[in-house]
């Protein structure tokens, strides 16, 4: 099962390595935020500081990466629902659940790598971040991405066109982002805000982010993150699988 | 026998529209027996239900009722097993456009449980198999749709199953590429492989095969050697376009040198068994009865004859 997966992982890594630009334009967005966008923020944070801010706003733009990068990860396989890939590694001795994972493996470290190199662009503006929160932190972008991929794979192949499953996925990051407090934490917000936010996995990752860039590893929505984010990846998971043996209906 | 199918039915639920659902009979009872080491033949039109078929054979997708073994296991409980003894060449031909045939080649052969030598080497000897090699380090999606087709049929072959399944392999390719591959499939006969293949060409499944089912509504309405289906209607066809045609009709239909006799609007088609013979017979009662002809031609008896003769329409026309 993991020669498996490591095989398709193999070969979807060899394709990014002759086509290694693409991963690198879904790391200009949040870099661009954090230039032009984090200097802004200054009086929103106590003492107003380049770190402090940065602290504040750099786990909301990693996440913005997960959103629009990760999720549009399933575009792809919408074309080989149609151009018959599918189909042939289907009835080949394939283990069925490998197709997906070894997609999913690779979608989780792209986004590593991407958050590696933003977190980067932050640190050369003057972040602090100790060495383990430095890796939490890349582990919680890890479980983001496998959610963020999985839904991604299990939208591909449950609506099967490019339209939609654009659509669908635009429709559901804005009110995401917005209520997950990517830019602003909501608890500069009112209560109604605080309380919709509950409901957004998307605001445990973003606030995780942030209780690990202020260095408090005892905050409660680092657990509460990752045991959701993980709960929810499996959900998709297991989703997007069972969408690919029910793919010729 | 390497496939043995038996009562084969397929019904989908289509949506139609909110909370609808319009079932589609696809397949509707088929019997199937091919034998080891043949070219076999699945002729009809699209829509008929051959890639459904072939894909309940290849175990894609699970028949609503009936059973079928291919390469001795059942298509249902033992579809791991079938799997490994099948190549599937699906319509759409399942290869990769972004990524070099070769790296396919390599996955599927891995995939299948070959070390990354033996996955080299067979690689190799698919790509000079089907003179790939030159272009097999180029993005698929550079490649002429003569050369994706090979790629594609090369991808089933990797494990060097002994049975093959080519759902309408010539599809959309030029007369030298069709016939290149006609060669290509021949030589996998004589290399031990079984071919169960779907074609809507007549040509084709009569230059190729060596035996066929032709399959019309999802169900199987001829079967046996492309000579023998031929044998049943006739030698020969006569195709006449005149005025008269009733008449002309009824005059031929008492001559016994005519086994059969069809009509379309101002078309009439005679059947002979030997129609170089029956011919100048022929002409001779039509003049008998002032019967001008527009034109005449005489043909031996083709695929199409059997499918009009089951089906009452032709397969050209046949949507």
């Amino acid at each position: 099962m993991i020669r498996q997966t490591s095989l398709f992982l193999g070969y979807e890594l060899r394709f990014l390595l002759r086509n290694p630009v693409w991963p690198l334009f879904g790391i200009m967005q949040p870099v661009l935020y954090l230039v032009f966008f984090a200097p802004l923020l200054g009086r929103t944070t106590a003492s107003g500081s380049m770190p402090e801010v940065l602290a504040m706003f750099t786990p909301g733009s990693m996440m913005m990466i997960a959103l629009f990068g990760s999720l549009f990860a399933g575009f792809g396989m919408i074309n080989e629902t149609r151009n018959g890939v599918l189909e042939r590694l289907a009835v080949s001795p394939a283990w069925p659940p490998a197709i997906i994972l070894g997609r999913v493996a690779k979608d989780m470290l792209v986004l590593v790598v991407q958050a590696v190199l933003v977190m980067g662009v932050a640190i050369l503006m003057g972040l602090r971040i100790g060495l383990p929160e430095f890796l939490i932190m890349l582990l919680l972008m890890a479980v983001t991405g496998l959610f963020a991929a999985s839904l991604s794979y299990g939208l591909a192949l449950a609506i099967k066109d490019e339209n939609g499953v654009s659509q669908l996925v635009q429709f559901f990051a804005m009110p995401l982002t917005l209520i997950a407090g990517l830019f602003l934490p909501v608890s500069l917000g009112p209560d109604w805000l605080q309380t919709l936010a509950r409901f957004n996995p998307l605001y445990y990752g973003v606030e995780a982010g942030r209780s690990l860039f202020r260095g408090d590893l005892g905050d409660s929505t680092i657990p509460i993150a990752f045991a959701l984010l993980i709960g929810l990846a499996l959900i998709t998971l297991v989703w997007s699988m069972r969408s690919l043996r029910r793919l010729a209906a | 026998m390497i496939i043995e199918a038996h009562g084969l039915r397929k019904t989908f639920h289509a949506k139609r529209g909110r909370g609808k659902t319009e079932e589609v009979e696809a397949v509707r009872g088929i019997d199937l027996a091919v034998e080891k080491g043949e070219i076999f033949a699945a002729l009809g039109p699209n829509g008929a239900g051959k890639t459904t078929t072939v894909r309940m054979l290849a175990t894609f997708i699970a028949p609503t009722a009936g059973t079928a073994r291919v390469a001795g296991f059942d298509v249902v409980k033992e579809a791991a097993r079938v799997r490994e003894n099948i190549g599937y060449v699906s319509q759409a031909g399942g290869v990769d456009e972004n990524n070099p045939g070769i790296d396919q080649l390599l996955l599927a052969g891995r995939i299948a449980g070959l070390s990354k030598k033996a996955a080299l080497a067979r690689a190799d000897e698919l790509l000079a198999a089907f003179s790939l090699t030159e272009i097999a380090r180029r993005p698929a999606r550079t490649l002429s749709g003569g050369q994706k087709r090979r790629f594609s049929i090369a991808l089933g072959l990797v494990t060097a199953p002994p049975l093959v399944f080519l759902d309408e392999p010539t599809t959309g390719l030029d007369p030298q590429n069709r016939a290149n591959l006609w060669d290509e499939v021949r030589a996998l006969r004589d290399r031990g492989t079984s071919v169960l293949l779907t074609t809507h060409y007549l040509d084709e499944a009569d230059a190729l095969c060596d035996r066929l089912v032709i399959i019309d509504n999802g169900t199987v309405v001829a079967e046996g050697t492309p000579a023998s289906l031929k044998k049943e209607v006739a030698g020969d066809v006569v195709t006449l376009r005149l005025k008269g045609v009733d008449e002309a009709a009824e005059a031929l239909r008492a001559q016994s040198y005519v086994k059969e006799v069809r009509t379309e609007e101002g078309l009439l088609r005679a059947y002979l068994d030997d129609g170089e013979h029956g011919l100048p017979h022929l002409l001779r009662v039509l003049e008998e009865r002032d019967l001008t002809l527009e034109s005449i031609s005489l043909d031996r008896a083709t695929l199409d004859d059997v499918f009009l003769r089951h089906t009452g329409r032709s397969l050209r026309d046949a949507a």
